[in-house]
């Protein structure tokens, strides 16, 4: 039975700015929010928009997304035709290639888009924070009749140039693109985010692998060769809430951000569009006799016997008595031993930081670093990480890292 | 894992001592009145029996079970939605018996041909009052050296005081305690009235299957009703019944003030590290958000699971998934079950509200240490 619209994302990701937090893992299966991954966004998103077929891309890194996708049932993906499929590279007769671009990575996948046989594909990317309904997405592209349409943002003039650049006409049809341009002529920035005509796509993705000069990307060949033939091209504008959480401090914005939900635009807490992810199974969180907790996000396994402020903490995560976190992300099954002070910061899975140590700092007016703890590492005794470091490997007792 | 597998199959009786606390029955049974913040009390005993490598397990139905059914749904949250064995729910067949099962023997009687078919060696009996990680493998290891016919585990434990003050007469739920000789059951004592701490029958039996089935069928057309008071006591001589002393951390639920106390019990890291140390304990899965902790909320010695907004005052409660307590408002020594909503300026103290319980702004309601004040489920206050 045919689909309507198949969803492909890609989650190749490396995240080579988030460094500590994506050695062992794809940027998508970053941990955000107390409880979610990254990519629990575009699947929650595909489940509430009522698409039940999606191929994730994957390359750099793929254990725990692996692990963690498994047979989709958390997303409801665990369907009889369809459900989610995980697709790395893989070997064929005519050899083995790793992706070599976003384009790539779908063109060597159009078997299984085929299997499916959908009218559309809706190309995503599994590591932004954005709640969308790709329905309305969808209706907009069949309303204009367009064989390709991209979702995008406005973004101020100033930081134009940053982005990726769809000119429109007033009927939001497509004219021309800018990568990155020094002279932008529009502020409609490209999320990334694609619909196409199964037909069109194929017909591109074809033609972009027999090109050798290709650079097998979307933004920069498929999109261009499509303006070039003069194709039905459209620009939809979405007003929510969208993120790149391609930096440290930007993936410590945004975990900020949904503990504001009143005021920032994402909330997570919305009934109505509730994100899915792998759960924890621990049981529910403790907070102690002399314990303090203000204007922060907890999950379930946690134990606070110390204090915390804007702060979130993943599941199973233990602050001990006098230790004090503020304006910090810490993520699951870290140990925060007594007396230390961790703030300002991002710490990684399954971290010690051990008794009297200091994390990061609050921001002054010429620091405003965001330090990072990555997974696992240990940070010893009276240790003290900077507000601007990196941490990689375990930092011995009383020793500093800046 | 595969060598420490116990080749026995579960059957569970989930409406077991359901009259004890008629309060949190109303709209269920006893398997699925929750406990310790986000669970079921079938949970602990589905868990155990998984973790333990038993994969086939019958819930047995008697009433009520409306709500069971939605929790356990195909049973894959323990990992029961299996081709062989999994999760089998056995409700009462309304034309066969004209009133629903009230022993354990009419109820083994109606799935005998079942139990004729299946392929374990064992097969393990339980009641789901009592929440505890259960080892099914060291029972199973006492059973083989033993060399019992039938195994009960026993937990030494006083008597409750609900049950001291049970009347025979007015119930059909009966507890046992046992008394022992080497490990051999020398008596089993029906509703003692004996103080201090006992062999108390935690009601989970390891039996052969072959044996249960012929006895089952013996005692049917006998016309008996319990297992224990009319298969086993009576039998102590010519059948080996030994005790299997648990020594773990157990909740056993026998009225609603102790079912408040056990709840408040697991405040204390120690006993809730025993509970839940062991072996992990599965639930249903609600995909609540993280709670949230907002404003002037003050939250001292609480459990609070996922999903829960706070912004008012919490102290030493439970708080089970999607609980709001609004600005402004107090909660002291509670516990509030899921979606139980407090809103501003409102003040509780000893209460036990049941799913979806709204207290309206301002209202004062207090109980006692030693009568928690109890809240029907879906009412306003």
């Amino acid at each position: 039975m045919a689909k309507e619209m198949i969803a492909m994302i890609l989650a190749g990701g490396q995240g080579s700015r988030l460094y500590a937090l994506t050695q062992k893992l794809a940027k998508p299966a970053v941990p955000f929010g107390g409880k979610y991954r990254i990519i629990d966004f575009p699947l929650s998103n595909c489940v509430n928009s009522g698409i039940d077929t999606v191929g994730i891309l994957t390359q750099y890194q793929p254990l725990v997304l692996n692990e963690y996708i498994g047979n989709g049932q958390p997303w409801d993906l665990d369907r009889l035709h369809g459900g989610v499929h995980v697709l790395p590279p893989y070997q064929q007769a005519s050899g083995s290639d790793w992706y070599k671009g976003t384009a790539n990575a779908i063109y060597q996948n159009l078997s299984f888009i085929e299997r499916y046989d959908p009218q559309y594909v809706i190309i995503l990317s599994g590591d932004q924070i954005c709640k969308q309904d790709y329905n309305d997405f969808l209706k907009f592209h069949k309303e204009k009749g367009a064989e390709f349409s991209v979702a995008v943002m406005e973004v101020p003039w100033e930081e134009a140039s940053r982005f990726g650049l769809m000119v429109a006409d007033s009927d939001s049809r497509i004219t021309e693109f800018q990568e990155k341009p020094k002279n932008p002529k529009s502020n409609l920035a490209s999320m990334g985010i694609y619909i196409f005509n199964t037909d069109v796509l194929k017909k591109y993705l074809i033609e972009d692998e027999a090109d050798p000069d290709s650079e097998n990307d979307f933004g920069n060949n498929i999109i261009p060769n499509l303006l070039k033939d003069g194709r039905k091209m459209y620009a939809y504008r979405f007003n929510g809430y969208w993120k790149d959480v391609g930096t440290i401090s930007s993936l410590w914005e945004a975990n900020m951000e949904v503990m504001d939900p009143e005021h920032s635009g994402i909330d997570l807490f919305d009934k109505n569009w509730k994100i899915y992810s792998r759960n924890s199974g621990k049981t529910g969180h403790k907070v102690g006799a002399d314990a303090m907790v203000e204007n922060s996000m907890i999950t379930d396994g946690c134990r606070i016997d110390g204090t915390v402020k804007h702060s979130i903490l993943f599941a199973g995560v233990k602050v001990e008595k006098g230790a004090h976190v503020e304006d910090a992300v810490v993520m699951g099954n870290t140990t925060i031993k007594a007396g230390a002070t961790v703030t300002h910061c991002i710490v990684a899975e399954n971290a010690i930081i051990g008794q009297n140590a200091v994390v990061g700092a609050m921001p002054t007016d010429d620091e405003k670093g965001v330090a990072t703890v990555g997974p696992g590492v240990y940070i010893g005794d009276n240790a003290k990480v900077g507000p601007n470091a990196m941490v990689n490997n375990n930092v011995k007792d009383g020793e500093e890292q800046w | 894992m595969v060598n420490s597998n116990i080749d026995a199959l579960g059957i569970i009786f989930p409406n077991s001592y359901d009259n004890r606390v008629p309060e949190l029955v109303s709209e269920r049974l006893m398997a699925s009145i929750p406990f310790a913040s986000r669970y079921r009390m079938i949970d602990f005993l589905l868990s155990s029996m998984v973790n333990c490598g038993i994969d086939n397990i019958s819930v047995i139905v008697r009433k009520n079970y409306r709500s069971l059914m939605r929790h356990l749904g195909s049973g894959r949250t323990w990992d029961l939605t299996r081709k062989n064995g999994g999760l089998n729910i056995v409700p009462p067949y309304a034309e066969k018996t004209v009133k629903v099962y009230s022993g354990r023997v009419e109820a083994l009687a109606s799935i005998l041909e079942f139990l004729k078919a299946q392929k374990e060696k064992y097969v393990i009996i339980a009641d789901t009052n009592i929440a505890a990680n259960f080892d099914f493998n060291a029972m199973f290891k006492s059973h083989i050296e033993s060399g019992a016919d039938v195994t009960i585990a026993y937990k030494k434990e006083e008597i409750p005081y609900g049950f001291m003050n049970l009347q025979a007469t007015t119930t059909s739920e009966l507890y046992y305690t046992l008394n022992l000789e080497e490990g051999r059951v020398k008596e089993i004592q029906i509703n003692p009235k004996e103080y201090g701490p006992q062999n108390f029958s935690m009601n989970i039996y390891l039996i052969s299957r072959e044996l249960l089935i012929e006895k089952i069928a013996d005692a049917y057309v006998r016309g008996y009703a319990y297992f224990e008071r009319d298969i086993l006591a009576p039998q102590l001589d010519t059948l080996k019944v030994y005790g299997y002393e648990f020594t773990g951390y157990s909740a056993r639920i026998s009225d609603i003030k102790n079912y408040f106390d056990e709840n408040m019990k697991l405040l204390d890291d120690e006993n809730l590290d025993a509970l839940f140390g062991p072996s992990p304990v599965y639930t249903k899965v609600r995909d609540d958000n993280p709670t949230r902790y907002i404003g002037a909320a003050k939250v001292k010695n609480a459990m609070v699971a996922d999903g829960c907004v706070i912004e008012g005052e919490v102290e030493n409660s439970i708080l089970f998934r999607g609980v709001k307590v609004g600005q402004g408002a107090k909660v002291k020594n509670c516990i509030l079950m899921q979606d139980t909503v407090i809103e501003g300026n409102a003040e509780v103290e000893y209460m036990i509200t049941d799913k979806e319980v709204t207290i309206t702004s301002g209202k004062s309601l207090k109980g006692s240490d030693s009568f928690p004040v109890f809240v029907a489920p879906y009412r306003t206050v």
